[in-house]
């Protein structure tokens, strides 16, 4: 590898029975760059999201996370990973969760940090079952990224958030990125798309295309990218 | 009231059960298992209790009665030395002996029938048949002489307890073992599958965190309440319930600490079979009633027919149960080769399924 790789997945496949999740995937992200999983529900994103942390183990190829085969479980002090739903303790504050996960990352500075970063900080004494959704998920996103993790994995982060506090997420994930954190970010809204700077398009556990933006544009020789994501579907299908 | 409404519901909820084939399993199939396991328990081959017959009777009078009872079908009569029934007792080869001292004929020939019953009186129901054997084979005398009165007055000696021990005393010990056992049980159980409902152990696993330091911190968790439990359990039945004790509260807490842990893991363990709480309550009818009716908690062991006896052998609150009676009804400490083996089978349980959910953990996440 001359280039250095945040993630470099080779030819993966997973299978759950007769399902084929992911079906000889192969992709590599740079580091420091926001890449985005584009795809229908039940595409293979998560299962892929869940491969790169080591939770789902491949049946086939391999998985390398800043130079380790997965699944290792010391790398992952690097890495954060929020998952789709927003899996918190529900009789626990805020601060107390965000704290368990700095806890079990050795982060404990990061605590008030991560709080302001999701603005959650003057709600931080509220006990997660009392919360909105979409104030669940920014506490979630704050657990995730407590301990400043080289990659970054978020599985569908907006759901349920408001626009004008996406707006505020996606501003962050650029300032991280700039940082030199990686980000994986999985979605379905194309606007979020826009944002990446690379995008890999999933569909029937197959990667169908890859590109920035403009390039998706391009090959499938739309305006926006949600006919291009359609367009470019619909040929493999066909 | 709406008759159509009312139909949706019940069509929904018959609906659900017929994909849970596990709460139908439970529900149709547990029952008969339970009363099936208490009908063979009861009436099964139920071996009778094992009883010693020590005949010093100088005259005819003590080999009639020895023979009679001998022949008697509710208990299982054998031929001991005066001398070895003591330790007979101790070592639990025995449940019960009886003695015919060298005067027991020149007495009854005054009209006094007087055996000596020697019962180790640590667990509860044995007396009953050893009694009843006895007074049939008596019986058999007082047929034979015809006439005169004769008193039956047997002797009752205790090895252990005694005839001022109530049930609550006899059960209190083994309860304190049970109740413990199936709140901590069932607590962790459902804790644990919550941490899975709710994805947060989905994280964990994307964590540092190993699997052993998962189970390992949660069970300090959960021993912290337990131990809490434990102590007010002990604390209420001593106190308030005055239930006997011969032996060392520090101990009693010792093996009941033990037995909570037991139970914390057993539930971490179990925890990953279930999906959702409603089937990890199920667990409830597979694993403590089981133990509840097979650790002798109720039915001696040495009396539960044989297959049943197997099984009895590998329950945990078996161990535990017959470690609190052994310190609390019959004083034991430590140097006592019975409670060694039985805090150390409890023990043996704690590491063992503590390395079956390190194990499991990761099988069970996906």
């Amino acid at each position: 590898m001359s280039e250095s790789f945040a993630v470099d997945v080779q030819n993966v496949s997973k299978s759950f029975g007769t399902v084929k999740a992911l079906d000889g995937v192969t992709m590599r992200i740079r580091q420091g760059e926001i890449y985005g999983l584009l795809g229908p529900n039940g595409a293979g994103k998560t299962t892929l999201i869940r491969m790169i942390v080591g939770i789902v183990e491949a049946h086939a190829g391999t998985v390398t996370v800043l130079s380790q085969r997965m699944p290792n479980v010391a790398v992952l002090r690097h890495v954060g990973y929020m998952t789709q739903a927003a899996a918190l303790y529900p009789g626990l504050s805020v601060e107390e969760n965000v704290r368990f996960f700095a806890a079990i990352n050795g982060a404990e500075k990061g605590v008030k940090e991560a709080l302001e970063l999701v603005e959650l900080y003057e709600r931080r004494g509220s006990v997660v079952s009392t919360l909105s959704g979409g104030m669940r998920q920014r506490c979630s996103l704050a657990c995730a990224l407590v301990h400043k993790p080289e990659l970054l994995l978020l599985d569908e982060p907006t759901v349920g958030v408001d626009p004008q506090l996406r707006v505020q997420f996606w501003e962050s994930f650029r300032r991280m990125a700039e940082a030199g954190t990686t980000i994986i970010v999985s979605s379905h809204v194309m606007d979020e798309a826009e944002r990446c700077q690379r995008l890999g398009l999933i569909q029937y556990g197959r990667l169908l295309a890859e590109g920035s933006p403009n390039e998706i544009r391009a090959m499938a020789g739309t305006q926006n990218l949600e006919e291009a994501f359609l367009t470019l579907a619909g040929q493999k299908a066909s | 009231m709406s008759g159509h409404r009312i139909a949706a519901i019940t069509r929904r909820l018959l609906q659900g059960f017929r994909r849970d084939r596990r709460t139908l399993a439970l529900l149709f199939v547990a029952p008969i298992v339970i009363l099936g396991l208490l009908g063979y328990l009861i009436r099964g081959s139920a071996s009778a209790p094992a009883v010693g017959i020590a005949n010093e009777d100088q005259g005819p009078l003590g080999p009639i009665v020895a023979s009679a009872l001998g022949d008697s079908t509710m208990i299982k009569a054998s031929a001991i030395q005066a001398a070895d029934g003591d330790s007979r007792l101790k070592d639990g080869s025995l449940v019960a002996y009886i003695f015919f001292p060298a005067d027991f004929s020149a007495r009854a020939q005054q009209g006094t029938i007087a055996p000596e019953v020697h019962l180790e009186g640590s667990q509860p129901g044995t007396a009953g048949p050893v009694l009843q054997a006895l007074q049939q084979a008596l019986a058999t005398i007082a047929a034979q002489r015809t006439g005169s009165s004769l008193k039956v007055e047997p002797k009752v000696i205790y090895l252990y307890g005694g005839p001022s021990l109530d049930r609550l005393d006899y059960f209190g010990a083994a309860f304190i073992g049970l109740i413990v056992f199936f709140l901590v049980f069932v607590i962790t159980t459902v804790a644990f599958l919550n941490e899975r409902s709710q994805g947060t152990l989905e994280r964990l696993m994307a964590s540092p965190l190993r699997r052993g330091e998962i189970v390992v911190g949660y069970m300090l968790g959960f021993t912290v309440l337990a131990l809490i439990q434990a102590a007010e359990v002990l604390a209420f039945c001593l106190a308030v319930l005055k239930v006997h004790n011969q032996g060392n509260v520090l101990l009693i807490f010792g093996v009941e600490a033990l037995m909570a842990i037991t139970a914390v893991n057993l539930g971490i363990f179990l925890s990953m079979f279930a999906r959702t709480e409603f089937q990890a309550v199920q667990f409830i009818p597979l694993v403590i009633v089981p133990q509840f009716i097979l650790s002798g908690i109720l039915f001696p062991i040495s009396t539960e027919p044989k297959p049943l006896q197997l099984v009895s052998d590998v329950l945990p609150l078996t161990y535990a149960v017959s470690g609190l009676r052994d310190i609390m009804i019959k004083g034991a400490d430590l140097t006592w080769t019975s409670l060694q083996i039985d805090a150390g089978v409890v023990a043996g349980f704690c590491v063992v399924l503590i390395v079956a959910g390190i194990a499991t953990l990761r099988r069970r996440i996906a």
